[in-house]
């Protein structure tokens, strides 16, 4: 569940799918507003805390690199991410506590604050930038959603949500498309640019039950341009509602663990 | 000089010596073109090098910009929203405002970062009130497409081409900016590009990004504070009363700065381009002089005879040199006149500009643009001149010496 959380730019979508297993009211009678999916989506996900195992792979065309991490979340500010494979990057670590993000490296022995002109860059090396990683979930704040289709599909009601960023939002996209199921698993998200052209999108795979909710197992972020470059997070496993002590989101944890 | 019959009168030796000049007019002839062109070389490339020295100097000092500067102390080592300082009230603002300021401005110059959906890059974010900005860059002019800012809380950027290229962006479309407030959380805010703008030199369209002041100090959370309060005076190279008057209004805590200490490199250009000219004039009359002692010279030599004869008749060794002096002398005056109206004719043409934007790169990095203004000043054509008269006649002496020295009778019976 960390997962989503910490790839908080997946924003909306992802935030529905965190709500997976909880039926809304509003949901129940006739299809909701785009607003109240986004609204509802905030609500479930605010205070929910988890612990996951998840593995990271980025692809490339001549490579392919697959990390093991371990990831704790709480309500919508508070994450860390710790690798544990492979050998070679275990131990480190990324803190995220609002909009502020930290990393720590057992080589360098060095916590680093990540400043906003590494913001852009890659986390890990992986197609997510730090940015996408970070970002506080007052962003759904800063679009304008329109519900633009509804399909039903396997017996289930799929969702097509438009986004469009307003004119001050942080946000260089022209628009996001985000397609929710009626569980609220997030099945798919577009970011388009602003001359209607699609940069990148995520598509989520094998939505199942973990930890007692409906999750998509596997999400996987591509860009449109390069096909064959890819990350995909797969949940390994997942608990939910876990009892977290606060000072897991600590500095001080983030350099020396303790479990 | 000689007293008796053979005190030949000025105006006698000056049509002496004006025959004696065109006897052999061929010599005479490829003699003036040497020092014509050698006086044409000096003034031209002095007009050349001032204009693109020139325009380093004014570029330089409208990117700084301004000719005197107030910062926070700690600003220059470390540009950082942390050091930014209150906007100019009191006794400063009164100073600013003062008729002997030209004009001012105060700015905000933070590191950020720029983001499209393509791609991200480091800039120099500059907030400014974009009328005063305006009066002292002259950024305005500079944009190309769209328009500049209007107005302290305008909500659009004007960025470069340069920049809009790299960014895969154009006029009219969102970027993100994204820099740090002075508690170090992040400050970001998208942006419609409202205007790009063209700059002389490619370099500062890539970095430089001016929205309104306002509007970022709003995002950097720092009220009215500022980073760099600009000053321009009448003329660059005159500014220290007023940077007097100014440094006496700023308050201890903050730092002043003129043009030349903000940047010794432009102020010790304009140093050395002074000594450079000189050596520049002299470096081409040494290569003249030799030709020139060798025509005297040789018109020594061919006249042997003559002189022998003039000087068996009762001239003195004086009036000999005398003569040879005052030829050298036309010979050098018709030269110089030939020279100067050649230069004229080549620069003034060319004070509108000369293009020469296929070096421009190799200009851009010694800061000079690509269109280059030769700037053609009295003092350095009255230099070129003297140096030559002078240093000319002092050649002549060499051959008029030896004239003087011969022996007549020696003389009149060689071949």
């Amino acid at each position: 569940m960390n997962l989503f959380s910490l790839l908080k730019p997946l924003r909306a979508g992802l935030l529905l799918s965190c709500l997976a297993g909880f039926a809304s009211p509003a949901f129940a009678a006739e299809a909701p507003t785009a607003d109240e999916l986004i609204r509802l989506a905030m609500n479930h996900w605010r205070g929910v805390s988890s612990y996951s195992d998840m593995t990271m792979t980025v692809h490339r065309s001549d490579w392919e690199r697959v990390f093991s991490m371990q990831a704790w979340t709480q309500g919508e500010k508070n994450s860390l991410v710790r690798v544990t494979e492979p050998r070679k990057d275990a131990g480190n670590s990324t803190l995220i506590l609002d909009k502020n993000m930290w990393s720590y490296s057992p080589k360098v022995n060095r916590i680093i604050k990540i400043p906003s002109s590494m913001m852009s860059k890659s986390w890990m090396g992986s197609d997510f930038s730090n940015k996408d990683i970070s970002k506080s979930t007052d962003i759904i704040d800063q679009y304008d959603h329109t519900l633009v289709n509804t399909e039903e599909k396997e017996g289930h009601s799929y969702y097509t949500i438009q986004s469009i960023p307003h004119e001050e939002a942080a946000v260089v996209w022209g628009k996001e498309v985000v397609t929710v199921r009626d569980d609220y698993v997030m099945i798919r998200q577009e970011f388009w640019d602003q001359d209607g052209v699609l940069v990148k999108e995520m598509n989520a795979f094998e939505v199942q039950a973990m930890g007692g909710r409906t999750v998509a197992k596997r999400m996987r972020m591509h860009k449109t341009e390069t096909p064959d470059e890819w990350t995909e997070m797969s949940v390994n496993a997942i608990d939910f509602d876990v009892d977290l002590p606060d000072s897991i989101f600590t500095l001080s944890n983030l350099r020396n663990p303790r479990k | 000089m000689n007293t008796g019959v053979f005190n030949i009168p000025f105006k006698a030796m000056l049509t002496l010596s004006w025959r004696n000049l065109w006897r052999n007019y061929r010599r005479t002839l490829i003699m003036l073109a040497a020092i014509s062109m050698a006086v044409w070389a000096m003034i031209f490339m002095t007009a050349i090098m001032r204009g693109m020295v020139d325009d380093m100097l004014h570029q330089g000092v409208a990117n700084l910009p301004g000719h005197i500067q107030i910062h926070h102390p700690g600003f220059r080592d470390d540009p950082s929203v942390v050091n930014s300082i209150d906007a100019p009230g009191g006794e400063l603002l009164a100073a600013l405002n003062d008729s002997q300021t030209k004009s001012w401005t105060s700015r905000i110059k933070v590191p950020a970062v720029i983001s499209s959906e393509r791609d991200t890059r480091g800039i120099s974010l500059l907030g400014v009130e974009p009328e005063s900005e305006n009066r002292i860059t002259g950024i305005a002019e500079q944009v190309v497409e769209g328009r500049f800012l209007e107005g302290d809380d305008d909500r659009g950027v004007v960025i470069g081409l340069k920049l809009a290229e790299r960014l895969e962006t154009r006029l009219g479309k969102r970027v993100v900016i994204m820099s740090q407030d002075p508690d170090n959380n992040i400050a970001d805010r998208g942006f419609r590009i409202v205007g790009l703008y063209k700059a002389r030199l490619e370099a500062l369209e890539e970095v430089n990004v001016y929205a309104a002041r306002g509007t970022l100090q709003k995002l950097l959370k720092i009220g009215d504070q500022v980073s760099e309060i600009a000053i321009i005076d009448k003329d660059f190279r005159d500014i220290e009363s007023l940077y007097a008057k100014i440094k006496a209004a700023t308050p201890d805590n903050l730092e002043i700065r003129a043009w030349y200490e903000l940047d010794s490199y432009l102020s010790s250009m304009l140093n050395v381009m002074d000594g450079f000219v000189l050596i520049w004039i002299i470096i081409i009359f040494l290569a003249l002089s030799f030709g020139l002692v060798n025509t005297l010279m040789m018109a020594v030599f061919e006249r042997r005879r003559e002189i022998g004869l003039i000087q068996a008749l009762g001239m003195r060794p004086g009036m000999i040199v005398y003569q040879i002096l005052l030829e050298s002398l036309l010979l050098l005056l018709i030269g110089l006149s030939i020279g100067n109206a050649l230069a004229l004719a080549t620069v003034l043409p060319l004070e509108s500009g000369l293009d020469i934007s296929s070096v421009a790169e190799g200009l851009a990095m010694i800061g000079a643009g690509s269109v280059l203004y030769p700037n053609l000043r009295l003092d350095d054509m009255i230099l070129a001149n003297v140096v030559v008269i002078m240093l000319g006649t002092l050649t002549s002496i060499l051959p008029a010496w030896h004239a003087a020295r011969l022996d007549p009778v020696q003389a009149i019976n060689s071949t």
